[in-house]
């Protein structure tokens, strides 16, 4: 007597056509999630986007026994336009996202995923899904719980007018994490040592922002800062040049640049052809 | 569940007991105004108003600036608002919560004294009813749709020259008398004028509520400022910087624990927002290169930053107390007595 592979329970999926897409994606998703999320990088990255909470529990503290020049909202507005979005989530976009596929190649373990019956193009979103959850799952436990602290210092009055900003606040960070995700997923399929460019993206070439004209426009990071609308005077040159641009030409050139930078990275990691060193 | 499930499901949950502490709070906020920093009795005021402008009380005198400066300073000031509890009951400092001072005529020449002021705290209304009739002669009163008006000096023709009016235990109306019945028919009918003004609604929409000082306008408020000032040969030279044209002013402000001000102007485009923010530059530039005789020039300069968004120009401010200080006149050093010859 014969059983049907239905009848045993088997996969009766046609194994000469690929993996759907979105089953594909979820099934790198859950294993890029585990691997990720309990790394030593994490370790890392909990340090460096949770720092602003127990540094706005001392300010909490010390406020009430030190001459306070800063309030606890503009302490909270540098946390989030100086901290966050300028500097600590591009970080964290860096370290995970190039890595996405660059640690793969590392580890010699992208032969695994590239011989499965799986678009390439799933594995990238799989694993950009899992890079976005995880940092995400970082970084707004740490925002809300620095905007309370910092808000509440003077009491719950008032706090009604401020919710909005944390609201948007939360919005900004997460377009954050995607836009410089997108961009160093594609730095990250692009070259093979991404990590010293993406710094010098990082470092040198965003501080274009602060120079004056039209320059801002070829940064990244000045539509992201535009968004956030409560950040304290800045110093130096972006002082003197400050620009904030209009909130629909942000939203617009933020949603371009991901589609653009994503639709780059899956194009080149579905054309390359990856050939490990023995 | 695995343990990254668990990490990320955990995060979700903090961030979800967050939203919704924060969603509470702006629900049950008692701060939350109707319009912006405007209470539901403040949209009775006219539909033709221009500028508005507000001040919280209770921060103002809770902040640094009114206890360490207005306090110290005012040597009278106890007197008079002795004076004033004593024939009314009322003490500012105590009672008064919110003052808004509205107006629709400030660029009108000869037309400037249209202002209504509207004050909100708590009030003792006979006290105070008794003390506007016989504080002053020529105090009359009628009643307006069930509410008294008190009329100042009013003539043969029914005109007076000033008119006040509680709109309700709570909030004091005081200006023409034309506005403030306009104002006090509104509130008996359940009217709101101010909503039909959609320029001047999204300005307040713009103003943060429990900022301790805000005004906005429109054009109208702005048509007495200069429209040129002198360039740098000086006044009387042909030289002169010409000033954009703003159509709309923001302004607000907290005093604690430093003044902090955001200005925010609309200019007609973005060039002349460009070229006004250029303007306020070079003056802080000015006072930046004037820091080598007056080192807390410096300080000053560097508290404000400039910045254009489009057609909008936004000025901050951010002044310690130190600086304030710093920029205090010194007083004169005591003359030693002149030894006995």
């Amino acid at each position: 007597m014969s059983a049907t592979p239905a009848a045993l329970g088997a996969d009766t999926r046609d194994q000469d056509r690929a993996v759907p897409f979105f089953r594909a994606a979820r099934a790198v998703f859950d294993l890029s999630l585990e691997g990720m999320v309990w790394s030593r990088r994490s370790l890392l990255m909990i340090l460096l986007l949770g720092l602003p909470a127990p540094l706005a529990l001392l300010f909490r503290i010390f406020i009430t026994r030190l001459p306070s020049r800063v309030s606890g909202f503009d302490f909270y507005g540098i946390v989030i336009a100086f901290y966050y979005v300028r500097n600590a989530l591009p970080l964290a976009a860096l370290f995970y996202a190039t890595a996405l596929i660059a640690d793969e190649v590392e580890g010699k373990t992208i032969t695994y995923l590239l011989t499965r019956p799986i678009q390439r193009v799933s594995v990238l979103a799989g694993k950009f899904a899992a890079y976005l959850v995880t940092t995400l799952a970082l970084a707004l436990p740490a925002v809300v719980l620095t905007f309370f602290l910092l808000t509440t210092i003077r009491g719950w009055s008032g706090i009604g007018s401020q919710v909005p900003d944390l609201f948007r606040d939360m919005g900004a960070v997460a377009l954050t994490l995607v836009t410089y995700g997108a961009f160093f997923t594609l730095m990250g399929v692009l070259l093979r040592r991404p990590v010293i460019p993406g710094l010098l993206f990082l470092f040198v070439w965003e501080l274009l922002a602060n120079a004056p004209g039209y320059l801002p426009r070829f940064t990244i990071t000045a539509y992201l800062r535009s968004l956030i609308h409560h950040r304290p005077p800045d110093e130096g040159m972006a002082e003197i040049f400050a620009q904030v641009l209009p909130t629909a030409l942000c939203l617009e050139a933020v949603g371009a640049m991901i589609v653009v930078f994503l639709a780059g990275a899956a194009w080149i990691f579905s054309t390359r052809e990856y050939v490990l060193d023995q | 569940m695995t343990r990254s499930r668990l990490v990320v499901t955990g995060a979700a949950v903090v961030v979800s007991v967050g939203a919704m502490v924060a969603l509470g709070a702006l629900y049950l906020d008692p701060a939350r105004a109707a319009v912006g920093p405007l209470p539901p009795q403040a949209l009775s005021l006219p539909a033709g108003t221009r500028y508005v402008m507000g001040l919280d009380v209770k921060r103002f005198v809770a902040s640094p600036l009114y206890t360490k400066y207005a306090a110290a300073r005012a040597a009278n000031r106890p007197q008079a608002f002795e004076e004033l509890e004593r024939k009314t009951g009322l003490n500012p400092e105590r009672d008064l919560d919110q003052v808004y001072v509205a107006g629709s005529q400030a660029g009108v020449p000869g037309r400037s004294g249209d202002a209504l002021v509207v004050v909100v705290g708590r009030f003792d209304r006979t006290n105070v009813a008794h003390a506007i009739e016989t504080e002053k002669k020529g105090v009359t009163s009628k009643n307006v749709q069930g509410t008294i008006v008190y009329l100042f000096s009013e003539d043969r023709t029914g005109r007076a020259s000033g008119a006040t009016a509680f709109l309700d235990d709570n909030t004091l109306v005081m200006g023409t008398q034309a506005s403030v019945e306009q104002t006090v028919i509104a509130r008996a009918k359940g009217e709101a004028p101010l909503r039909s003004n959609p320029a001047l609604l999204a300005l307040l929409e713009g103003v943060r509520p429990g900022s301790t000082f805000w005004m906005v306008g429109d054009q109208t408020l702005l048509s007495n400022m200069p429209k040129a000032i002198p360039g740098p040969g000086g006044p009387g030279t042909s030289q002169s910087i010409e000033l954009p044209a703003l159509k709309s002013l923001t302004v607000t402000g907290d005093l604690d624990p430093q003044v902090s001000l955001d200005i925010t102007g609309e200019a007609a485009d973005e060039p002349a927002a460009k070229n006004l923010a250029d303007v306020v530059r070079g003056f802080v530039a000015l006072a930046t290169l004037q820091a080598n005789q007056k080192p807390e020039l410096k300080q000053l300069a560097s508290a404000i930053s400039v910045t254009t968004e489009a057609s909008r120009v936004h000025v901050a401010a951010r002044v310690p107390y130190e600086v304030i200080d710093s920029l205090q006149p010194k007083r004169a050093a005591t003359a030693p007595p002149p030894s006995a010859q």
